[in-house]
């Protein structure tokens, strides 16, 4: 009995060992980044678009650190901003571009997780160093040497979180959507349904196709006052784009008492919340998550071990902390 | 005999009948709609939905307007989407970020709309380039422009005054339905009552007849694009209004909806046929789809099938009671 007591300590010693190693493992990661021999370091960047303003200071940050880079000798040569347009097809073209310009490193934004997948699968197939950021395709586990994002589900949480929190009577609410199928609409979506479901006092009376798209959350806003008035108590948007134009919406319509919310932190919805238009934002530090990934090359070009998988945290954004994220 | 003038008069009738139908199906088409969603959703036909609808028509109906014409042409302006975009990145820049009144943030946004709609059309018209090509083109090049301005990011319009076009009332009535009456009624009587608006129909009807009897295809195609200008700028107005941002991803595919209206309300791609009040039918059809699938409660997943289907049946629908037309 003694012995076999000893011998389970020990076995749960080992074990525990075993899965601190392997954490450390996970942890710190180093890789060549010279792939291809040549002797010089090519850094390529695709873009997930150009347009959203989200992805604008992600972009610009990116443009600003890789020109200094080069201008400094810490890389030789970068692609410059590549625009993924959104799209996975136009994606999948500037990934074959990097080929091309025999790049040792990509940091690559997909647009689709599943579409846009191929991208990241040739990149890797052909040696590049590939590091996702801000969402991830369907095999950034296996081929992606490093993932720098934030977890969407934790998003949807939060967003659920806060109506929750701040309707404590419950009562009916409406969601609007981004383009159906985009993993961050997929994922947002399944975190906001993980709470909201859990509380009965609630009821989702609407499911719109919003597509990102302020104006079109703004006509939700409206149809859902007409429809319902009083009973509505609050719009969860996948995005804070939609949700600062149903509260503008709201508010034009003497119904400040909505509770509107969405996840980015862009300017605009920022500034409402600065001026008390707006009571919160689920904000995503989409320069954060560049920065990491910046930090990673500078790792690889280094020769450095690296954490290949940093989780930036969203934050709650409102009147009391808003002054730390505007500007 | 006795039976001739009885055969004579019963095809008279159905004959009225018919041009009844074939002057307002597409109204048929509507009434409809709008009993079928009232009979499923009571609030729909709440005086405060029907304001909310006819608020939200603004924007498309005035890109419907300029389309219509275009398309009255035996054009197209595929670039009214962009403009939306460009003329809300001008008007945010000017008014946020540079401090200009508000009604000279409109104006400069306005007029480079009707800037890029008049280049169109000298295109267009000058060169005898296939407006599908040309505008296509042309909103590359309109929303690459609206991305310089902003750098792709987001502008906040403060402006009370501005923020106030959607928002605001005159005499109980929403802005933006004022707006929208005073531009149908403008469109009408252009399109109906000018001289202009004749040799609109007659470039779109048969151009060489046109040119032969005098009517100068250049001055109309140029006129008929800055019009689309104008109006997307309008339109853009309203969309910055009402959504107190501006910024360069905007308007992405709002061409399809303006398309949609005006073919509904029996603008012809053949050109040389449109009517305005069909164009207003056609607007609050495609309006309706929208605000009677968000009340009935549609999932979201099956709104754009409904969507696609709901204008297949009203233009079949439109084209069977008008088959003789046709």
């Amino acid at each position: 009995m003694k012995k076999s007591v000893i011998m389970s300590v020990l076995g749960t010693v080992m074990a525990m060992s075993l899965a601190f190693a392997g954490t450390a493992l996970a942890e710190e990661v180093t890789y060549e980044a010279d792939v291809n021999g040549d002797g010089k370091i090519v850094v390529g960047y695709i873009s997930k678009n150009f347009t959203d303003p989200f992805h604008a200071p992600i972009n610009a940050r990116a443009e600003e650190y890789f020109d200094q880079a080069v201008a400094d000798g810490i890389i030789d040569e970068w692609t410059g901003l590549l625009d993924g347009e959104t799209d996975a097809n136009k994606q999948i073209d500037r990934a074959a571009d990097c080929i091309s310009k025999q790049c040792d490193i990509v940091i690559f934004l997909p647009a689709e997780a599943e579409a846009s997948d191929p991208a990241l699968v040739q990149m890797a197939d052909a040696g590049i160093l590939v590091i996702e950021v801000n969402s991830k395709s369907a095999s950034c586990d296996e081929k992606a040497i490093a993932y720098v994002g934030s977890d969407d589900v934790e998003a949807g949480n939060m967003l659920a979180q806060w109506v929750v929190d701040n309707c404590p009577d419950g009562g009916k609410y409406i969601h609007c959507n981004g383009i159906l199928g985009n993993s961050a609409q997929i994922q947002r979506t399944e975190g906001m349904h993980a709470v909201m479901d859990e509380h009965p006092e609630f009821e989702m009376v609407g499911d719109f196709d919003t597509k990102w798209d302020g104006n079109l959350a703004a006509d939700a806003a409206s149809d859902s006052m007409s429809k319902y008035g009083d009973e509505l108590v609050a719009i969860i948007c996948d995005n804070d784009g939609m949700s600062s134009a149903a509260q503008k919406m709201c508010n034009d319509n003497g119904r400040e008492d909505i509770i509107c919310i969405g996840v980015d932190g862009v300017e605009v919805p920022l500034q409402m919340v600065q001026d008390g238009s707006l009571k919160a934002t689920i904000l995503q530090d989409g320069v954060g998550q560049i920065n990491g990934a910046i930090s990673i090359v500078e790792s690889l070009v280094k020769g450095e071990a690296f954490d290949p998988a940093p989780v930036i945290p969203f934050v709650l954004v409102t009147a009391d902390n808003v002054a730390d994220y505007i500007g | 005999m006795a039976s001739s003038p009885q055969k004579l008069k019963s095809y008279s009738k159905e004959d009225r009948i018919r041009s009844l139908l074939g002057q307002y199906g597409i109204g048929l088409v509507l009434v409809i709609m709008m009993i079928v969603i009232a009979i499923m959703e009571p609030r729909f036909l709440t005086l405060g939905n029907i304001i909310n609808v006819a608020t939200q028509i603004s924007i498309n109906g005035l890109l419907c307007y300029g389309l219509c014409l275009c398309i009255t042409t035996g054009g197209i302006d595929l670039t009214v989407g962009a403009q939306l975009a460009l003329t809300s990145c001008i008007i945010g820049q000017t008014m946020t970020n540079m401090g200009w009144p508000a009604f000279m943030a409109i104006l400069a946004g306005v007029g480079v709309a009707t800037l890029f709609g008049f280049i169109d059309g000298v295109l267009i018209a000058k060169f005898n380039m296939f407006p599908f090509v040309v505008t296509l083109s042309m909103q590359l090049v309109i929303r690459g422009l609206s991305q310089v301005i902003t750098g792709g990011r987001a502008v906040m319009l403060t402006n009370a005054w501005f923020t106030g076009i959607y928002s605001n009332k005159l005499f109980g009535i929403p802005m933006p339905i004022i707006i929208f009456i005073v531009v149908t009624i403008i469109m009408y009587l252009m399109l109906h009552w000018t001289k202009f608006g004749r040799y609109i129909f007659a470039v779109g009807g048969n151009v060489n007849a046109a040119i032969a009897s005098g009517v100068s295809r250049f001055w109309v195609i140029v006129g008929v694009y800055t019009i689309s200008g104008v109006l997307a700028g309008l339109a853009s107005m309203i969309y910055t209004s009402k959504t107190g941002s501006a910024q360069s991803n905007i308007g992405v595919g709002y061409e399809t909806d303006a398309i949609a209206a005006a073919v509904l309300g029996g603008t012809s791609f053949a050109g040389g046929i449109a009517t305005i009040p069909g164009c207003v039918l056609g607007i609050f059809i495609i309006g309706l789809i929208y605000n009677g699938m968000n009340m009935i409660g549609v999932s979201s997943y099956y709104q754009s099938i409904v969507k696609g289907l709901i204008i297949i049946g009203a233009v079949m629908l439109d084209m069977v009671m008008n088959r003789n037309k046709h």
